[in-house]
This record gives C-alpha cells, structure tokens and sequence, in this order.
C-alpha cells in the first residue's frame, strides 16, 4: 500500500512543476494564461523526439525549458506588443502549439524501454542505483521539485522577482519605479511556461510517451492545485507560496487516487474526484472566490 | 477548527488508501484491466476479452479477478490508473487501445508484470511488440475495404476520409489507403481534424468536394460523433462504409472489418494461456485478426439506391438497426 502512495507522490511531484508556472501567471502576475495547454505537450514533444533520437536524456530538460520559455515569449509578445487581451493571447499560443507540437513530434510517439530516461541513465544509476526504479523516480522527481522551488523562492527575494510580485499587485508602482510593466510580465510568461514545459519533459520520461492531447485540462489542473495549496495554508504565512502549491499538486493526485481506490463504477470516477475536492476546500475555509498574491 | 478538518480530511484519505490494499496470498489471478474510454467498439474489446477468457475454461471469481477501469480518453489517468495496478502488485495488466497498452507497459516496467493488449493498430510502431507484452492489432483490412467499396459503386471515383491528425494508427492507415487506392481506380481525400467538435466541418468540406462516398477509419474522435457525419452524408445521399459492425449497426451502408468481440475473444484466449503458466507474454507474438466479415445495412443501401452484388449478399451479414 506504500506502493500507492508512493506513485501518487510521484505524479504530485512531477505536476508540480505545472502547479508552479500557473502560480506564477495566476497568483503572482494576476494573468490567466492558457498557454499551459500547449506548452506542456510542446515539453514532452521536444523530449519524445530528442530521446528517440538518442540525445542525452538530462539536456532534453534544458530543451523542453528552452521551447517552453519560447512559448511564454509568444503569449507576451502576443499580449504586451500586440496588445491582445490576456486570455485570448493564450488561447492563440495554444492553439498555435497544438500543430506545432504535432509538426516536432509527428504523430504520438512511444520512447521503447531500451531508452535511457533521467531515471535510468548512467548518473542516476551511480547515485540511486540501490533503490528501486519506482523509489529512484520519487527521489529523482523530489529533488526536481525542491530545486526548482528553492530556486523560485530565491528568485521571487531578488529586485527582478520583487518587481514581478509588484506587477500583480500594484502595478502603479512598477510605473512608478520608472520600470517597464510590459517587460515584467513578459519575463513572467517565460518563467512560468518553461517550468510547465519542464512539467512536461518530466511526464515524458515518466510515462515514456507523448501524445498531442496530454496538454488538455492542464490549466484547471494547475489552477485547482494553487487554490488548494494557497488556501490550506492560508493562515501559516510562514509557509511560502511554492511549497503550497507541491502539497495542492500531491493532494490533487491523492484525491484522484482515493477516487480510483474507492471502487467506484470507472464513469464516476471525475465525479468523486470533484465532491473530493469541495470538502478539501470547504473544509479549509476557501471557496477559491479570491485570487491570493505571494 | 476548519484547518484541523482539511488535515484531518486529508489524513483519512491516506487511510483509506491503506485500509484498501489487499492480500494477494492464495488469490485468484488478479487482472488490472485498462480502458482507455468508452466507446461500442473498446467495450466490444472488453467484453470480447471477458469472453475469451471464460471460454478457455476459467472462472471469474475462483481463477481470476477483473479490476476494470477507464480512463475517460485522459492520458494523465491513464498513467494513474496503470501506477495503481503496478502497486496493487496485480498479476496481469490488459490495455484496450494504444494509449492505455502504453501506459500499462510503462508501469508494468519495474515489477516485469505481463501486458496483453486488445486492438493496437501498429504494435511494433508503438514499440509494443518486444518484451513482457502482447497481444492483438486492429490493423484495417484496407484492400478487402476498397474491394468492397469498387464492388458497390462500379463508377465511383473519389473516396473521402476523415481522420485525426494526432492518432498514429489513423495516419498509417491513410497513408496505405493512399498507396493502394490507385489499384482500385480510386483517388482519395483525406481531411484531417484535431478534436471531436471539428468534425462536422470536415465532413462538411468533404460533401461540398462532391465524394462518392466516404470509408471511416477507427479513429476514436470521428467514431465518437459519427451519428453527425451520417446524419449529412445520408442527407446528401454519399453512402459510408465503415471499418466495423457497430458503425455498420448505426447507419453506415457496409463494411469490411473488424469484429471487436471476436478480436477481444482472441485476445483472451492468449491470456488464458499466459494465467494458465502455459506460456509468457514474450513467447507469444502479437496476432492480427484471423478473418474479416462483410456487414451490410440493408436499410441503408436501399435507401442510396446501391444493389449488393450477389456473391457479396451470399456472404455478408446483416446489420441494420433492426436486425
């Protein structure tokens, strides 16, 4: 039953990188980016094509983040430049991606077992090799996770991240300041879509497969993960944003988890899951009417 | 006092995970069976599988238990549901489509748990075809299809097709319509679609081209809403062959395909073996289907105007709604 448990916590953590760039857009920016729909298959697609080809599975994260990145840049140029309403420059890059994805990938591709993953390659098997192949991918995913929260939350204490955070909440000030608003919100959108396309290549190697309709429903994914997370933690300032929104991400695969256990006919699956999530958000006092900034 | 609630809430989730985990000590073979929607042909598929596996003589309950989920077309629960079989420690996992056989195998991995997958167009393009896993390709008896199609409309010329640009199995049985519609007399045209709610458009697109008929693939987002296509073709008199007897049972004119009972039939009866101990997974090769049927719908035909040749009639089977 530890076994349960343990895969849960590795599809928590892996979408926790999803968890993160929406909590950038959402709750951070203030900017409702659908983007995330497309960038994170556009991950997975750079990574499925870069491993068939055999290209070192570690750089195939920095691919993703550097196509994912690409893609944040469309929606801000779309929006900033062009000035496009925020919600709809979204939904152009996604759509966009949906072909783009299928042009790099070709069709939905399979990564055969013969393939190394970051979770069976060389380096990995040196540190982790003992554990193994499920607990090596919770220890692989975690130490993904914490470094890119430890990484945000060093970011977000710089000026750069300082003005990002004031971009959401009072972006008077940033004009103020004699600071370019537009561009803020662009480095945002970059941020955030690398992460998601990160998010991405991660699944990629976890479930060695791409496919052009993955990228569905990651945005009410990554919005219910940062509303879970920030409202149950609401009242303990101390806990920072990041680390909320891995704990959203975990309890969001939990709940699918206990649906799925609970034996229930597999149509009623979404519907347990949804009731799942209520009581979690009644029951933490957050109806998630409120958008919560850092 | 909320706060104690939600920790409280999410403790007894944790819980009920645990309290749930069964002993697999002196059990019947435990199958984790993975659907990956729902849909007349993969429910064929599953029960057709169910069958099989009666057939051979085992019992449900005392031989074997069935664990069956569907992940709703979602890949991300795809990945969930088969995570779950592998930590259940099930003794089998059965995929239904390409996307759910993937997921099985992939978490199968680690604890080397056989496979056995119920119609994968192309298993060895999927990488499926080597390893703890097999089982059987719904690959679509495409000359047998434009025979059919050459033998009901002699002067037809263009056939058209809808398809999924995303469905790997759609798009390598394009391709070999293409290849073989020349040898028929036949030209086709191919419109692709990315979601479900594109549809109607193409078939649209593919009336306003002025096809002679339209051949339907297996492809899960035009099967879905095929009532929609058959409510215009029917309306603009372009007969539809389909690629099985369910499509065939809702208003297409006829079809050389598939019976997905009878592929799930076979299916089961490799995996009676593999839970027998007779065989493992990777001593048995993956298998087509050993024959295709002619349906046709009656109904349908008369109503297009189209006479079935005789020597097609004498060994057709009839699959009209009233049938």
């Amino acid at each position: 039953m530890l076994d349960l448990l343990v895969s849960t916590l590795i599809q928590g953590l892996i979408y926790a990188l999803v968890s993160f760039g929406v909590y950038i857009t959402y709750s951070i920016l203030d900017f409702p980016d659908l983007s995330v729909d497309g960038s994170f298959p556009l991950g997975a697609a750079v990574t499925a094509v870069l491993l068939t080809r055999g290209c070192n599975p570690y750089l195939t994260l920095l691919a993703a983040i550097l196509v994912g990145a690409l893609a944040g840049l469309c929606t801000g140029v779309i929006h900033v430049k062009l000035h496009v309403r925020d919600l709809l420059s979204g939904i152009i890059t996604m759509t966009a991606l949906f072909s783009i994805n299928l042009q790099i990938a070709g069709s939905n591709l399979t990564v055969g077992r013969s393939v190394d993953t970051i979770f069976t390659a060389g380096p990995t098997m040196a540190l982790f090799g003992g554990l193994s192949l499920t607990n090596r991918k919770l220890v692989v995913a975690l130490i993904i996770a914490v470094a890119v929260k430890l990484l945000l939350d060093a970011f977000f204490a710089t000026k750069a991240g300082l003005l990002l955070r004031a971009v959401g909440d009072n972006a008077f000030l940033v004009t103020s300041l004699a600071k370019d608003k537009g561009n803020v919100k662009l480095a945002g959108l970059v941020i955030s879509n690398a992460l998601v396309a990160l998010g991405g290549a991660l699944v990629c190697h976890e479930t060695r497969s791409f496919s052009a309709t993955m990228g569905t429903g990651q945005v009410v994914f990554g919005l219910a993960t940062v509303i879970i997370g920030v409202a149950l933690f609401r009242r303990f300032s101390f806990v920072k944003g990041t680390t909320a929104v891995v704990v959203g991400s975990i309890l969001y695969k939990l709940c699918i988890a206990v649906a799925l256990d609970l034996g229930l006919p597999p149509n009623m699956m979404k519907l347990i899951t949804a009731v799942l999530f209520l009581l979690v958000l009644v029951a933490s006092g957050r109806k998630g009417e409120e958008i919560i900034h850092a | 006092m909320k706060k104690v609630l939600t920790f409280a809430l999410a403790a007894a989730m944790t819980l009920s995970l645990a309290a749930c985990g069964a002993p697999s000590a002196g059990k019947p073979y435990k199958i984790g069976l993975l659907q990956y929607g729902q849909h007349a042909s993969l429910d064929n598929c599953r029960e057709g599988f169910l069958q099989g596996l009666e057939d051979a003589g085992l019992v449900e309950g005392t031989d074997y238990t069935v664990d069956y989920q569907n992940a709703g077309f979602d890949n991300a629960m795809d990945t969930q549901i088969a995570g779950k079989f592998s930590s259940e420690d099930v003794d089998m996992m059965v995929g239904v489509a390409t996307p759910s056989a993937v997921a099985c195998y992939t978490a199968a991995e680690e604890k080397n748990i056989p496979v056995i997958y119920v119609a994968v167009s192309d298993p060895a393009a999927a990488g499926l075809d080597s390893g703890n896993i097999t089982g059987t390709s719904d690959a679509l008896p495409v000359d047998a299809q434009l025979q059919l199609i050459r033998a009901m409309q002699p002067d037809a010329k263009t056939i058209g097709i809808l398809y999924t640009t995303s469905e790997p199995n759609s798009v390598s049985t394009i391709a070999e319509y293409q290849e073989k519609a020349g040898s028929y007399g036949f030209t086709i045209d191919a419109v692709g679609v990315t979601t479900p709610a594109e549809v109607p458009q193409g078939a649209d697109t593919l009336i306003s081209h002025k096809v002679d008929c339209f051949s339907n693939l297996t492809d899960n987002n035009v099967v879905g809403v095929l009532p929609s296509i058959l409510e215009k073709t029917s309306e603009a008199g372009i007969p539809v062959y389909g690629s099985e007897i369910e499509q065939v049972k809702i208003g297409c004119a006829a079809s050389a395909g598939i019976d997905y009972v009878q592929l799930g039939k076979q299916t089961g009866a490799m995996a009676a073996k593999v839970i027998r101990g007779e065989a493992t997974c990777d001593q048995i090769p993956f298998e087509t289907i050993d024959s295709y049927s002619t349906y046709i719908n009656s109904d349908v035909l008369d109503a297009m105007g189209i006479s079935v040749p005789s020597d097609i009639a004498a060994n057709a089977v009839e699959a009209s709604a009233a049938a």
